[in-house]
C-alpha cells in the first residue's frame, strides 16, 4: 500500500513523529507502551511490508528480549522475592517485569525510527531546517546520505582494482588484506576529497546566504491544517496527562499505577488515535482511490 | 477555526485538571505541622492521615528541646482525638524524663523524636518505665543528640537513660553550647566523641571512641585493601578466602536492623521508598541468631534477611575485598540524601573494614544501621575516615 501519509506536509510529518517517539520515550504505563508498539509495527508493516516483518524479527526482537533478561541480572531491588541468584542477591518480579518494559520501549523506538527516516527525507529535513540551521542541517543531510554513496562508490572501486588484477574475493587471506587496504586507502582519499568538494560546491551556490530561497514542492493547504490542528491537540492534551501523571506507573520498590478510570482512559485513547493516524489515513484515502477510480 | 481550536484545548485543560489525582495512591509525606499550644491534636486530622496512608509530622517545644512525633496511617487503629503535648526535662543523672499529656492510649504507635541541645557520647540508651526496661531507644544526630522512642500513650511517664557501654565506661554527658535546631548555617563546631574530652572523669576512663586517638601511629599506614591501622583491642579483619567455616561448631550472636534516622529526614527520603520505612525504623528486631564458627557479619546478614524474607542487595567490592551492602529492604544507599547508606556496628563500635571481613565471635552484639549523614549521624563517622 502507498504511504499517503508521507505525502502530507513535511512539518505534519515532522510534529507527528517528534510527539510518537517522544512519548514512547517518556510512558512507562503497559497500555500505553502496547498501544505505541501495535502502531509502530502496524505503520511500518502497512507500509514496507514484508521488510518491516523482518526487520522487527531480525532486530527488534531480540534487543527487547536482550534488555529483558539483562535487566534483572543486575538490577534486584523489588519487594516481590522469586528466587535467589548464587550470589545471595535475589531475584525480584518487579526487575522482570521493569526489564520487559524497557525492552519494549527499545524495540518501539526502533520501529518508529525506521518509518522516520522513510518519511523523513533529506530534502524534507533541509526544507523544515534549512533557514533555521542551515550548517547543522547541511550536515546531517549529507551524513545520511554519504552511507550509502560511500557504499556504491567502494563497489565501483573494487570492480575497477578487479579489473586491473586485484580481485578482493580471491587468493590467500594476506593476497587479499592488501588488496581490501588499497580499496580502503582509495576511498578514505576519495571522502575526503568528495566532502571538500561538496562544500565548495554548496558555498558557490550561495547555500545559506540571505535571502537565498531553496525550491521546494510542499504546500500548506488545508488538509495539514486539519492534520496540524489534530496533532496540536494530541500532543496538548497527552502532555496534561503526563503532567498530571494519568500514566503514572511505578516498577520499584513495588508496583503501583493509576488504575484505568473514565478520565485516565481518555488519556490512553488519545495516544491511540495519535499513534495509529497515519494507519487510519492510509486505509481512508486508499479507499477514497479505489472509490474514485470505479466510477470512471 | 480559531474557536474551535480553543474550545479543543479549554477541553484538554479541564479533563486534565480533573484527573489531577497526585500520586498511584500510595503513601505520602505531609508537611509538619506545629503541635498547638495544648497540645491537642483532633479526630478529623488523625482520620485525615489514616484515609490518605499519609505520614505526617509533627513538631513541638518543651523548655530547651524539640519534639517531633512521626504518625503512620499505616499504624492507626483507632483514629480519635490525641493530646500529643509532651513535658520533657533533664534528671540530675543526665536522663531524659518524658512527660506525656495524653494518659491513655493514642489509638496509633508513633515515633517520638526528641531533640536534645547537646551531644551524648552514649550511643545507646534505654526508655524505662519505673525501674523496668520497656523499650529501646536509638540514639542518632550529628550536631546534636536525636533520641527516637517509639510510643502508644499507655505509659505516661517514662525515663531515657542512656546505656553504659560495653567496656563499663560511664557515659559522660557532654555539654556544648546549645546549638541551633533549625539553623541552616551552622557549621558542625565538633566531632564530639572524637575531640571533646570528657567532663566527668572522676572515677573513669574516656568514652571508648577516644581509644582511636591514642591507637594511630602518626605515620599512618594502610593495609592493602585501603584499611586503616585497626584500633587497639578491636578485632582485626579476616580475609574472606582465609575465613574456613566449620558447621560442627554454632555460637549465637544478637542481630538487629534499623533505620530511625530516616524518620529524622523523611524530607530527603526518595517519595516513592516512603511505603518501607517502618513506623518504628525496625526493620528487624534484636534478635539471637546462630552462626558457625568462622562466618563473617555478610554471611549472617545474608542467612538472616533470606530467612526473615528481608530483600537485601550486595555487590562484591574487591578494592575492598569485602561485599558492599547496597540496600536492605528496598532501602537503599543514596536514597535518603547524597550521603545516605548502610553501617554496621558489632558490640559498639563501627569496624572501618569491610563486612565479609569481620569475623563473628559468640555472643556479639551486631546492628545494621542506616546513616544520613556518612555515619555521623549514628556515631560512626570515624568508620568511613570522614
Amino acid at each position: 500500500m502507498q504511504d499517503r501519509f508521507s505525502k502530507y506536509h513535511p512539518l505534519v510529518n515532522f510534529l507527528y513523529f517528534t510527539l510518537v517517539i517522544g512519548f514512547s520515550m517518556v510512558l512507562t504505563h503497559p497500555l500505553a507502551q502496547g498501544i505505541s508498539l501495535a502502531c509502530a509495527i502496524l505503520y511500518a508493516v502497512q507500509a514496507e511490508g514484508k521488510r518491516a516483518v523482518l526487520f522487527t524479527l531480525k532486530w527488534c526482537l531480540p534487543a527487547m528480549l536482550l534488555t529483558a533478561f539483562m535487566n534483572p541480572a543486575f538490577s534486584h531491588e523489588g519487594v516481590t522475592i522469586l528466587l535467589y541468584f548464587p550470589t545471595g542477591n535475589p531475584l525480584t518480579l518487579e526487575s522482570i517485569l521493569y526489564g520487559f518494559s524497557s525492552g519494549v520501549m527499545i524495540a518501539t523506538v526502533m520501529l518508529w525510527f525506521v518509518s522516520f527516516s522513510r518519511v523523513i527525507t533529506s530534502d524534507k529535513f533541509i526544507y523544515l531546517f534549512g533557514r533555521m540551521i542551515p550548517a547543522i542541517s547541511l550536515v546531517l543531510s549529507m551524513t545520511l546520505r554519504f552511507v550509502p554513496k560511500f557504499k556504491a562508490q567502494m563497489n565501483a572501486v573494487a570492480d575497477a582494482q578487479k579489473s586491473i588484477g586485484r580481485d578482493i574475493s580471491e587468493g590467500s587471506l594476506w593476497h587479499r588484506t592488501k588488496i581490501a587496504v588499497t580499496v580502503l586507502s582509495i576511498m578514505v582519499t576519495w571522502s575526503l576529497e568528495n566532502a571538500i568538494e561538496t562544500a565548495d560546491s554548496m558555498k558557490s551556490r550561495g547555500y545559506g546566504l540571505k535571502g537565498r530561497t531553496a525550491f521546494s514542492i510542499y504546500r500548506f493547504d488545508g488538509r495539514d491544517q486539519m492534520a496540524l490542528l489534530y496533532l496540536g491537540f494530541c500532543g496538548f492534551y497527552l502532555l496534561a496527562g503526563v503532567i498530571v501523571s494519568a500514566f503514572g506507573f511505578r516498577y520499584f520498590p513495588s508496583i503501583r499505577y493509576i488504575g484505568l478510570n473514565t478520565v485516565t482512559l481518555s488519556f490512553q485513547f488519545v495516544y491511540l488515535i495519535l499513534c495509529i493516524m497515519p494507519v487510519v489515513l492510509n486505509c481512508f484515502e486508499e479507499r477514497k482511490w479505489k472509490a474514485i477510480h470505479s466510477k470512471m | 477555526m480559531k474557536r474551535l481550536l480553543c474550545l479543543l484545548f479549554a477541553l484538554a485543560a479541564m479533563v486534565s485538571l480533573c484527573a489531577c489525582q497526585g500520586n498511584f495512591g500510595s503513601v505520602n509525606l505531609k508537611d509538619p505541622v506545629d503541635i498547638p499550644e495544648n497540645g491537642v491534636i483532633d479526630q478529623s486530622t488523625v482520620m485525615q492521615i489514616k484515609n490518605e496512608n499519609a505520614i505526617a509530622v509533627f513538631v513541638g517545644t518543651s523548655g530547651d528541646f524539640k519534639y517531633e512525633w512521626t504518625v503512620f496511617a499505616g499504624s492507626i487503629r483507632d483514629a480519635k482525638a490525641v493530646n500529643l503535648g509532651v513535658r520533657l526535662s533533664k534528671t540530675n543523672d543526665g536522663s531524659i524524663r518524658v512527660v506525656l499529656n495524653q494518659t491513655e492510649a493514642f489509638g496509633f504507635s508513633a515515633s517520638l523524636a526528641i531533640h536534645l541541645n547537646e551531644c551524648w557520647s552514649a550511643q545507646s540508651a534505654t526508655a524505662h518505665v519505673g525501674e523496668n526496661a520497656v523499650a529501646t531507644v536509638s540514639v542518632t544526630g550529628s550536631r546534636h543528640t536525636i533520641l527516637n522512642v517509639t510510643l502508644d500513650g499507655t505509659a505516661p511517664e517514662i525515663v531515657i537513660r542512656p546505656d553504659l557501654l560495653p567496656e563499663k565506661v560511664i557515659p559522660t554527658v557532654i555539654t556544648t553550647a546549645p546549638l541551633p535546631l533549625q539553623g541552616t548555617d551552622a557549621p558542625a563546631v565538633t566531632k564530639p566523641q572524637a575531640e571533646m574530652p570528657p567532663t566527668a572523669t572522676t572515677v573513669t576512663p574516656a568514652p571508648t571512641v577516644t581509644v582511636t586517638k591514642p591507637a594511630v601511629p602518626p605515620t599512618v599506614t594502610k593495609d592493602k585493601y585501603n584499611t586503616d591501622p585497626v584500633p587497639e583491642g578491636k578485632p582485626t579483619p579476616v580475609e574472606p578466602e582465609d575465613q574456613e567455616v566449620d558447621k560442627g561448631s554454632s555460637y549465637t550472636c544478637t542481630f538487629s536492623i534499623e533505620c530511625s534516622t530516616i524518620l529524622n529526614n523523611l524530607s530527603l527520603l526518595d517519595p516513592e521508598k516512603l511505603e518501607m520505612v517502618p513506623y518504628d525504623g525496625v526493620i528487624l528486631a534484636e534478635a539471637t541468631v546462630v552462626f558457625y564458627e568462622g562466618e563473617s557479619v555478610f554471611d549472617v546478614l545474608q542467612r538472616v534477611c533470606i530467612e526473615n524474607k528481608i530483600h537485601t542487595e550486595a555487590s562484591w567490592t574487591p578494592m575492598y575485598n569485602s561485599a558492599y551492602v547496597e540496600g536492605i529492604y528496598n532501602l537503599y544507599e543514596f536514597d535518603c540524601g547524597a550521603l545516605s547508606g548502610w553501617m554496621y556496628r558489632v558490640n559498639g563500635w563501627y569496624p572501618n573494614y569491610g563486612c565479609s571481613r569481620y569475623q563473628l565471635k559468640d555472643g556479639d552484639v551486631v546492628e545494621w544501621r542506616y546513616t544520613c549523614d556518612m555515619g555521623n549521624d549514628i556515631g560512626g563517622g570515624y568508620a568511613v575516615g570522614g
